[in-house]
């Protein structure tokens, strides 16, 4: 199994389409931004910087798509942490992506209830009709890149996806076609 | 020690008292028993995360992580009984999951304390059959090499680069069973100090990449030795497979270098094994017997003034001997930039890149940069200096050349008198480091040829000359170097012992 777009050295690191580089790298919390005033915000209801590395980070993602190592040293020397630091957090966590992914980001829940209920099937279908082919790969489009993931929290409504921050519950493969329509 | 509170508690059926606060792990130690550990280092903050140091303590409901639970007045704690045994062979079990079991090419066979504990109390065999996760082996930079599949994820690298070296370019990449060490986007390990992460790593994940794959660690013979690359006087272990030395190694010294020694130190050694040594001693460019060649350097510094030229990396002995024979002299220290170590006070690769410079000082000898400066027309003694990158010129008018020396000197007049000597790691001998601590070393490698040890040159030398008396040992040059200097004075290779002695009126005593 692909653990997703955030896993290093897996399918998604050697396939991915787009290449991993950003230079040059343009900032994305410089003073005075939009980016910059959220995070100083959030910062202004923590007692350290440091607090503020997670909110920082989805900020970044936000803006960019996906959280790159110059990403990294950045939101490490606002928040006076290390590169290094903030790399280990990027990579603890899988939610965060190391590599581009599409525009539209399909996660489709393949636990017990949902695997019982044909979530492999919609998996499949999600791969074959954005273009993907592979877990965790980009359609050539640079449009969409599918995962698999663990429980979405809607057991009841087997399967839940999200689209990006769109939640959808009950997907069969039947409906595959309606939701690339909707996010295209 | 009266306002600190003691705390009394029964480790293995040993009563221990120790100081509050102190964790379970150090009282163990304390009392002479090893709990077996992976995270846990004295230079290090406590991490708590390889749990290889679990041990039962009475009346509390679990195990207790040693290296992270401090003492408690009346404490009984069992670190062999079978529940803790038990609990560490779980540990171990997971620890090998993934681990690959290459001991056979591993550099860090025979010292590693993976292979110690698994042996100790470890399950004989696995019950793991599915394929191992594999990563690649990744260069760190610097000396260092990791080899991912090994690591236990003790985080003792992480540790000393963040908190001790004051670079934090380590971390623990990615989580679970994926989880390795990780460097960060824009840092190596190129640091001045960063090679201590091979001798903290407890297996075979971190490695030299100049020891790689040189010799086993049951073949080599280990001497306790001081660094000769600086004037900090790293404690070191040489070790020697059969006459090379093959590796140097910090040795722990609380005062001098605590667990650590510099890049420059550990990798500068090679020199210890070049083969183009002077063999023979030489006079009037033939080989000569030792008592012709001492006949005929005795009557040469008779012949006039005596222009002395010393190194810094005589031994205490060695310059006494020379300043008893010939008198004392000039010197010269190669420089090199400065590199401390953030986290450990008063401990730097020093600038003076020379072990024995404020010995040479302290027995009367004197900087300079240009040490043959004024050896025009005199008798010129040499001992140490290979004279590289000096105005030899002056050499030319000398009345006549004694050079006692580990190779020969660039720049020597046709009729030098050459007398072989062996270099550090051939003898016996003390060194004083910058802060006026005499430190001992040992042999560790045989001198080649017809060399001796300095010391014995320089005391026949001595004899010859008819000015200084004869010596049998080593230790007997230093109980006379130690009546006849008063800042040596009370001192005994005894009192020095291997973690060294400090000078009486050093003045520069930290």
């Amino acid at each position: 199994m692909s653990h997703g777009p955030s896993a290093t050295g897996g399918a998604a690191l050697q396939g991915a389409p787009h290449g991993h580089h950003d230079d040059p790298y343009v900032p994305v919390l410089t003073p005075g931004s939009t980016p910059r005033a959220k995070l100083d915000d959030i910062l202004s209801r923590y007692p350290t910087r440091q607090a503020g590395l997670l909110p920082a980070l989805w900020i970044v993602q936000d803006e960019r798509g996906w959280i790159s190592e110059h990403a990294m040293k950045e939101v490490g020397d606002v928040l006076g942490l290390t590169a290094a630091y903030v790399k280990g957090v990027v990579t603890f966590y899988t939610m965060y992506h190391q590599h581009p992914v599409g525009t539209w980001f399909i996660q489709v829940c393949t636990t017990s209830c949902c695997n019982c209920m044909g979530a492999e099937d919609v998996v499949k279908a999600f791969l074959q009709q954005t273009g993907c082919g592979e877990l965790g790969l980009t359609s050539p489009d640079g449009k969409y890149t599918v995962i698999e993931v663990e429980c979405l929290g809607a057991c009841g409504f087997a399967t839940p996806i999200m689209v990006n921050d769109d939640f959808i519950d009950s997907m069969s493969v039947e409906r595959v076609p309606e939701i690339l329509k909707k996010y295209c | 020690m009266s306002d600190t509170k003691l705390v009394n508690l029964t480790i293995e059926g040993r009563a221990v008292s120790v100081p509050e606060g102190t964790t379970i792990l150090e009282a163990a130690k304390f009392a002479g028993v090893l709990v077996p550990h992976y995270c846990y280092h004295p230079g290090l903050k406590i991490a708590g995360v390889c749990r290889m140091c679990l041990v039962e303590v009475e009346k509390a409901p679990k195990l207790a992580p040693s290296c992270a639970t401090t003492v408690g007045e009346g404490q009984v704690v069992h670190v062999y009984s079978q529940k803790a045994l038990d609990a560490r062979k779980g540990v171990l079990e997971l620890l090998l999951i993934n681990h690959p079991l290459d001991c056979p090419i591993c550099d860090q066979a025979g010292e590693c304390e993976l292979q110690d504990y698994t042996f100790q109390e470890g399950r004989a065999d696995s019950r793991y059959h599915e394929p191992k996760r594999f990563n690649p082996a990744e260069d760190f930079g610097g000396d260092v090499l990791y080899v991912t599949n090994r690591c236990i994820l003790c985080t003792r690298c992480v540790r000393f680069m963040g908190d001790v070296a004051g670079s934090r370019a380590l971390c623990v990449e990615e989580r679970g069973d994926r989880a390795h060490i990780g460097i960060a986007p824009d840092l190596d390990l190129s640091h001045p100090w960063g090679a201590n992460v091979i001798d903290l790593c407890p297996v075979g994940a971190l490695v030299s990449k100049d020891f790689l794959n040189k010799a086993r660690a049951w073949e080599l013979d280990r001497t306790a030795s001081v660094c000769p690359n600086c004037s900090q006087g790293c404690n070191v272990t040489l070790e020697t497979r059969d006459a090379d030395v093959v590796r140097m190694k910090p040795r722990s010294n609380a005062t001098v270098n605590q667990y650590y020694m510099c890049d420059a130190g550990r990798l500068n050694y090679q020199w210890i094994n070049r083969d183009d040594r002077l063999e023979l001693p030489v006079v009037a460019g033939k080989p000569a017997e030792w008592d012709a060649a001492l006949a005929a350097a005795g009557k040469a510094l008779k012949g006039g003034a005596v222009h002395v030229v010393a190194g810094a990396g005589l031994s205490n002995e060695a310059l006494w001997l020379l300043k008893q024979a010939c008198g004392t002299g000039l010197f010269r220290v190669a420089q090199g930039p400065e590199a401390p170590l953030a986290g450990v006070p008063d401990l730097a690769l020093r600038a003076d890149r020379a072990p024995n410079g404020a010995g040479a000082e302290l027995l009367g000898f004197r900087r300079a940069d240009q040490p043959l400066a004024g050896a025009a027309g005199k008798v010129v003694v040499i001992v140490g200096d290979d004279l590289d990158g000096l105005d030899t010129s002056a050499l030319g008018s000398a009345a006549a050349v004694i050079a006692i020396c580990t190779v020969v000197p660039k720049g020597l007049p046709a009729g030098a008198i050459l007398l072989p000597m062996a270099n550090f790691a051939e003898e016996e001998g003390t060194f004083t480091n910058l802060r006026g601590r005499v430190q001992r070393f040992l042999q560790a490698r045989p001198t080649p040829g017809f060399a001796r040890a300095s010391w014995t040159v320089l005391a026949a030398l001595g004899v010859a000359a008819g000015t200084g008396g004869s010596f049998a040992t080593a230790e007997a040059v230093f109980a006379a170097l130690a009546a006849s200097e008063s800042t040596f004075g009370g001192m005994t290779y005894d009192t020095i012992g291997l973690k060294g002695q400090v000078a009486a009126t050093a003045g520069v005593n930290a």
